[in-house]
């Protein structure tokens, strides 16, 4: 006789294991969305697709909802953002699980989300299929039988699939199937279930594990990793040589990443690629304090093989900017981009989108070698989204999970900049603790920040 | 939050009546409508429509949820026969049906589904100025098919175009007499991205203050990109 198939809490335990200290992981409608109220854990940031980063589990009376259109309260740190930036978290790279209760998944990972027959010919995929194609894994977290005994598992779907090989792992309230290139594969097994009983009631060829394994429901304890860094250097010091960095740089007063970039000359890595908006025109300029820090002190120092940036000279050309000199002299390259564009590129390089069609510079010097099209009448060019390796970014406030808060204008290039990079490094003011950054005032959430400096008030000890 | 007046504001962009503020809003416009799943929902200004009784409308939204007695959304103005066209990642809830699903069988609603990342990223490109996106999300399915493919990076992308409306009908939480707007926790929604993406936004909030009454670093929305204010009923 087989066993008792797993209750939600248990399948839910073992959905744990599939999680990581500081992981961030997307709940799809279903049972994905009541993980938060079955685990008793923090140390995730858990992503409702309403637009909140940081679900802490089901309440009555908040000011939030679910992908159920459940009640539910925030951890302290979670932010609320707007749906077209939670799509960009999906989307951009920076989810690292998805859990998905779909109708059905193929032996080849393809799913079909809310598909029924009673809603035949239609669907209903809300952000599943998003959820899907970002994370960089994927759970199906499900029934192993309808309710009618039929295996949610099939050789093929039988419906319109909503997402092509994209799930990853499936865990049923009888056993768990990794999904593989070749097929599916039976590596746990729910206490009292043989892996007979599960391949004859799964109707799609199933491999069998030869380290088959009983499921077990312990919880793992994830702590959110400590983002706070002792000094700039410390923060800093595995930059590789040649890697792409953004800093922010509009001009002058404030938004710079004044001690990060003494923390980079400091460490002397060579061969920089920046990304900022100017290249260093603070000093020339005289505004901004310390204006006698920007982007001149890693050119003097010999360290910046490139800049993409849309004001890479100085205002005056009596006084030209450390990296003018430089490239005068045939030591740095220069991609000089548009602002808007440079803004554009960056929001998609962080958001997941791999080009886009913009009209600015159409038919310009800006446009050659670059695909033109009309759209509508309009002339567009095509861009590409911009990527980096780290970046450096200026905040006024942090709490210690990495959400930052603005001051200003200095906002600027840095709420997008930080979505954009492998590493992200921010130096702020004042650290605080997780709660006393509001959820609605949030600006960067804490998901997008590894590492967290604070920012002397008195430079002089760099200059 | 800085502090704010006592009273509410009648001035600036605040219209005195629901019907003042959605004139102009003629048969066959296309519609985006703020909210998810209950929040952030514009019921004051989709009761409006519902009395002014435009017809052939195509609406742009989450979708349809469950109808509540005491509440109006997509549901109930849908069940008036206005809506010609849905374009939504969630037409209707697979269990509990309603107006949207009957009116859809029946062949009087059309459904356009759409993916909820691609629509907002559609309606951002629609108001950022951009013609088109190309993007990762439904490679492979039926959500491509009929659509340009490119590969980035050795991935398949798909090509989506931008998304423009006639009217954004929004929900915030307080707005200033300028337009300015900030929201209420999951409310927020597609609310600041559709307000960029209407030729005519209208929004309807709790509270209007004077400007100042908003402290900017809270601001979600700018005043810019709202055109009529309502208080909501």
């Amino acid at each position: 006789m087989p066993g008792t198939p797993l209750d939600a809490d248990a399948m839910a335990h073992r959905a744990a294991q599939e999680m990581f200290s500081g992981a961030v992981v997307a709940l799809g409608p279903g049972l994905p969305c009541r993980l938060p109220d079955r685990l008793p854990i923090g140390g995730v940031w858990f992503l409702a697709d309403s637009g909140v980063v940081g679900v802490r589990g089901m309440d009555t009376n908040t000011s939030a909802v679910d992908a159920e259109g459940d009640s539910v309260a925030l951890i302290f740190g979670g932010a609320f953002t707007g749906l077209v930036e939670i799509a960009g978290i999906l989307r951009g790279g920076h989810t690292d699980i998805a859990v998905l209760q779909p109708a059905q998944v193929a032996a080849n990972g393809d799913f079909v989300h809310w598909t029924t027959a009673a809603t035949n010919g239609l669907f209903a995929p809300g952000s599943a299929v998003d959820m899907a194609y970002g994370a960089s894994k994927v759970v199906a977290l499900m029934p192993h039988r309808n309710a009618d005994g039929s295996s949610t598992i099939a050789g093929e779907c039988s419906l319109p699939v909503d997402g092509a090989g994209q799930v990853d792992i499936i865990i049923t309230d009888v056993a768990v199937i990794n999904v593989g290139q070749d097929g599916l594969e039976l590596v746990e097994t729910a206490p009292g279930w043989t892996a007979d009983e599960v391949v004859a009631m799964t109707d799609a060829p199933l491999a069998v594990s030869s380290d088959l394994k009983e499921m077990t429901f312990q919880v793992p304890t994830l702590e959110i990793p400590d983002k706070v860094y002792a000094s700039a250097v410390e923060a800093l010091k595995d930059v590789p040589e040649g890697a792409i960095i953004n800093v922010d740089g509009f001009a002058g007063p404030g938004g710079m990443a004044h001690y990060l970039m003494v923390g980079l000359r400091d460490l002397g890595v060579k061969g920089l690629q920046l990304i900022s908006n100017t290249a260093g025109v603070a000093r020339v300029s005289g505004f901004g304090a310390p204006n006698i820090i920007d982007h001149s002190i890693l050119v003097e120092n010999n360290q910046v093989a490139k800049a993409t940036a849309s004001y890479p000279v100085s205002p005056s050309a009596s006084r030209p900017s450390a990296f003018e000199k430089a490239y005068n002299r045939g030591e740095t390259e220069l991609e000089v981009v548009p602002q808007g564009t440079l803004a554009e590129r960056l929001r998609c390089g962080g958001a997941g989108v791999a080009a886009f069609y913009t009209p600015t510079g159409a038919g310009t010097l800006l446009a050659e070698g670059k695909e033109a099209r009309t759209i509508n009448g309009k002339d567009y060019i095509l861009e590409t989204g911009l990527r980096a390796d780290f970046c450096i970014i200026r905040g006024h406030k942090a709490d210690t999970l990495g959400n930052v808060v603005y001051k200003g204008t200095s906002r600027n290039f840095n709420p997008v900049m930080a979505t954009t990079a492998k590493i992200t490094v921010v130096e702020v003011d004042e650290i605080v603790e997780p709660g006393q950054l509001g959820p609605e005032e949030i600006v960067t959430p804490g998901l997008f920040v590894d590492r967290i400096v604070v920012r002397p008030a008195d430079f002089s000890a760099y200059l | 939050m800085t502090s704010v007046p006592e009273k509410p504001n009648a001035k600036g962009k605040l219209y005195a009546s629901v019907q003042s503020a959605l004139e102009g809003i003629s048969d066959g416009a296309s519609v985006l409508v703020a909210g998810y799943a209950g929040r952030g929902v514009p019921e004051t200004l989709l009761r409006g429509l519902a009395e002014i009784g435009v017809g052939d409308l195509t609406l742009v939204c989450q979708g349809a949820w469950a109808q509540e007695p005491g509440k109006f959304g997509i549901s109930d103005l849908v069940a008036t026969g206005q809506v010609k066209k849905m374009v939504s990642p969630l037409p209707f809830h697979p269990e509990y049906g309603g107006p949207v699903k009957d009116l859809w069988e029946s062949g009087e609603l059309e459904l356009e589904v759409v993916l909820q990342g691609v629509l907002a990223e559609r309606l951002r490109a629609g108001g950022a100025g951009i013609g088109g996106v190309f993007l990762p999300t439904g490679a492979r399915t039926r959500f491509a098919e009929g659509k340009e493919l490119r590969p980035f990076d050795g991935k398949e992308h798909v090509l989506e175009f931008a998304l423009k409306a006639d009217i954004a009908l929004l929900r915030a939480k307080t707005a200033d007499t300028l337009g300015n707007m900030v929201y209420d926790g999951t409310g927020r929604n597609w609310n600041p991205i559709m307000a960029m993406a209407a030729a005519l936004t209208v929004a309807e909030v709790d509270d209007v203050f004077e400007p100042g009454g908003i402290d900017p670093e809270m601001v979600i929305t700018q005043a810019i990109f709202i055109d009529r204010l309502v208080l909501a009923a």
